[in-house]
């Protein structure tokens, strides 16, 4: 201070630069500070990329025989004379089985933010708040065994039922009397998984729209249904979609509950729902990984490389989805 | 020249909707409400169709159109729509509902019948998939969840709350690409993350199956959790009180640690609770690297060692009577111990409500002054 005051001139010559305001940790356990925590994201960053190195270094022996034909192929054999791993049905299995999830689990979870946020009061609201993050809470493999023992029969009926009345379409044919283990009912069992996550970001989002455009809309007298299409979708759409993304990357990773109400096949099943043989990577892996060979182990390596890699990208686009659809939020 | 025609036209059907809560609309909403679920389950018991059948293809247009006529009276033409969004947004709320309820009672009233003392306190030495549920229980593998799960507890929540803090704390430039990999990393397969233990520790050699290779295969599935939820506890402590310490002439880590940590405090408890409520039921990554076990075991550090998840994943496989028994037991266990973490985590949100509305009043109250 005194020797600013005394020199004058030693800021002249700076008046044309800005003057920077910033502070800097000066002390030691200052820095120490700040350098742990930054420290501590930086390795949460390098953990994802560790999980890369290692799958890869792994898997590479796989990859490398393989080719591309590893994600297209689908023949999977580990006898010794010829060793062919590919995933292909499981890879198509995994993309039908969260595409019949999302069917189920978006008008659910969008009804569920609707009704929680537009027409419960405060009380119902509440109370299905928590139901719902319980829901979200409860592991996979408790669903797994309520899918396998209670709701297996029953959702087989349903998939029986549209058999019956809608066998002439393409996706609901059967050729076997069974309806066990389809991508139908693991698709349902990954909608219960799923529902949650869409419909509390949904809620999240639909919580945070400006009241005035509700009411404004209300008021230039549009009914309840024209404001929840043209006013509440449009201006939550963003986040929306991005949990929408979430849930998806979910439903790819699911292991344990489609493992026990799925029948794994290698034989891609384009689209017949509802015939009990589907694929999945993450449950093939847990089903091979006990009696995996040498050479199997790097081939299931290789197939939690391939789904890292495609729920990496799907989660990384719903979180930055979700973060643009919040710009309020830095 | 034309004049003004004056005579007064009829009103329409729609005005002043806010005076048209008469008798008669409430009696038509109370039976449109009422009726078409009576029809069914009347069709269903008198014909013995099936239930599925008759809610989709009675009870579902029935009610639609029961609950249009309603809105046309109501609000004329665009009732309809309005009607038919009520109707199915309360169906298929009451789905996830009964999707819910449903799951909630198998658990309890299955797991009911196989919990006892016994269940709780003995292990799975000896007992094979028909013995009878008097002897053997999941002892063992609530002492390993306990001591797995603590584990990633005592390593994940300090690192989680670091990155908490650098999201919050500091001005890094990473922030945002930080924040958004965090938030995708919560969708880390957990298969994947058992297969990196795996690949990392167990293939390589560094290690045989071992508690601790379990307990770091769930580490990247409890930090995006932690350090989400620690982000969101810290934001919302207000800038003042930082400033305030800072001002006061505290170092950044003491204004932390006294002030705005404390501060946090609640919000930091909920954000370990759930977290741990939510690799707690993790499986796949437990079979990977922990395997299972009969015996109990103690030792985190070498040995395979039981846990609640893969004890039930044992038990399910197994396929006959007294196996699933043992399973929905287990899963009443699982389902417990998340019940508590989540009413501890709810407890502890209501608090942090009423400090901060006590807060606020404070303010008032100062203002006042």
């Amino acid at each position: 201070m005194a020797q600013s005051q005394s020199t004058p001139n030693a800021s002249a010559p700076a008046s044309g630069a800005r003057r920077q305001l910033a502070t800097k940790p000066f002390s030691r356990a200052d820095k120490l500070f700040y350098r742990a925590s930054s420290v501590a994201a930086y390795i949460a960053v390098s953990i994802v990329g560790l999980i890369l190195v290692f799958l890869l270094m792994r898997a590479w022996p796989a990859l490398q025989r393989q080719g591309i034909n590893f994600v297209l192929g689908s023949t999977w054999d580990a006898s010794p004379d010829k060793v062919i791993f590919q995933i292909g049905p499981m890879l198509w299995g995994s993309l039908l089985i969260s595409l019949v999830g999302l069917f189920f689990a978006v008008p659910m979870a969008l009804a569920v933010a609707y009704f929680i946020e537009f027409m419960a009061n405060k009380v119902v609201a509440k109370v299905a708040t928590v139901l719902i993050d319980l829901l979200a809470a409860l592991p996979s493999v408790v669903i797994g065994l309520w899918g396998m023992v209670v709701f297996s029969p029953i959702a087989a009926h349903w998939a029986q039922l549209l058999n019956q009345s809608f066998g002439w379409l393409p996706f609901f044919a059967n050729d076997t009397e069974n309806f066990i283990g389809s991508p139908f009912i693991a698709g349902w069992i990954v909608a219960v998984m799923i529902v949650p996550i869409i419909a509390s970001v949904s809620r999240e989002i639909f919580s945070q729209i400006d009241r005035d455009l509700i009411n404004g809309s209300l008021a230039l007298g549009a009914g309840k249904a024209s404001t929840f299409f043209r006013v509440i979708l449009p201006t939550s759409g963003g986040g929306v979609v991005g949990g929408i993304l979430l849930g998806l990357g979910r439903a790819l990773g699911e292991t344990v509950a489609i493992f026990f109400v799925l029948n794994l096949v290698f034989d891609i099943n384009w689209g017949d729902i509802v015939a009990p043989k589907g694929g999945s990577v993450a449950s093939m892996i847990l089903a091979k990984f006990g009696e995996a060979t040498a050479e199997e182990l790097n081939a299931l390596m290789a197939s939690g490389l391939v789904l890292f890699i495609v729920t990496l990208l799907v989660n990384w686009l719903a979180a930055y989805v979700v973060a643009k659809a919040q710009p309020w939020r830095k | 020249m034309s004049t003004i025609d004056l005579t007064p036209v009829a009103r329409p059907a729609n005005a002043e909707p806010w005076k048209r809560k008469d008798r008669s609309m409430v009696v038509a909403a109370g039976l449109a409400a009422t009726v078409p679920a009576l029809i069914t389950a009347l069709v269903t018991a008198a014909l013995g169709w099936d239930p599925s059948v008759t809610v989709m293809a009675i009870f579902l247009p029935l009610q639609l159109v029961a609950a249009g006529i309603v809105g046309v009276r109501a609000y004329g033409k665009r009732g309809i729509a309005e009607a038919s969004l009520i109707v199915v947004t309360l169906l298929l709320t009451a789905l996830v509902a009964a999707l819910l309820l449903s799951v909630l009672w198998s658990v309890i009233s299955a797991g009911a019948q196989t919990l006892s003392w016994t269940f709780l306190s003995q292990n799975n030495v000896y007992i094979s998939p028909t013995t009878s549920l008097e002897y053997g229980g999941v002892g063992h593998s609530i002492i390993g969840t306990v001591l797995i799960v603590g584990l990633t507890t005592i390593v994940t929540v300090p690192f989680g709350i670091a990155i908490a803090v650098y999201l919050t704390e500091t001005r890094g430039k990473a922030r945002g690409a930080i924040r958004i990999l965090i938030q995708a990393m919560s969708g880390l397969p957990s298969v994947v993350a058992g297969l990196f233990v795996y690949s990392a520790l167990i293939a390589s050699g560094i290690t045989q199956y071992a508690g601790w290779a379990g307990s770091l295969a769930l580490l990247p599935l409890m930090l995006p959790t932690v350090a989400r939820i620690a982000e969101e506890a810290l934001r919302l402590v207000p800038a003042e009180y930082r400033n305030g310490a800072l001002a006061l002439g505290a170092p950044a880590y003491r204004a932390f640690l006294q002030v705005t940590l404390p501060a946090a405090k609640t919000g930091i408890i909920t954000a370990v609770l759930l977290g741990i409520a939510r690799i707690i039921g993790e499986t796949a990554p437990l079979l990977l690297t922990t395997f299972a076990a009969n015996n109990t075991s103690f030792n985190l550090f070498s040995g395979s060692m039981s846990s609640l998840p893969t004890y039930l994943y044992q038990y399910i496989s197994n396929g006959n009577d007294t196996s699933t028994q043992r399973a929905w037991g287990a899963a009443l266990v699982v389902l417990i111990l998340v019940g508590i973490l989540f009413t501890v985590a709810r407890v502890f949100g209501r608090a942090k409500k009423a400090t901060s509305k006590s807060l606020t009043k404070a303010n008032n109250a100062r203002k006042a002054n």
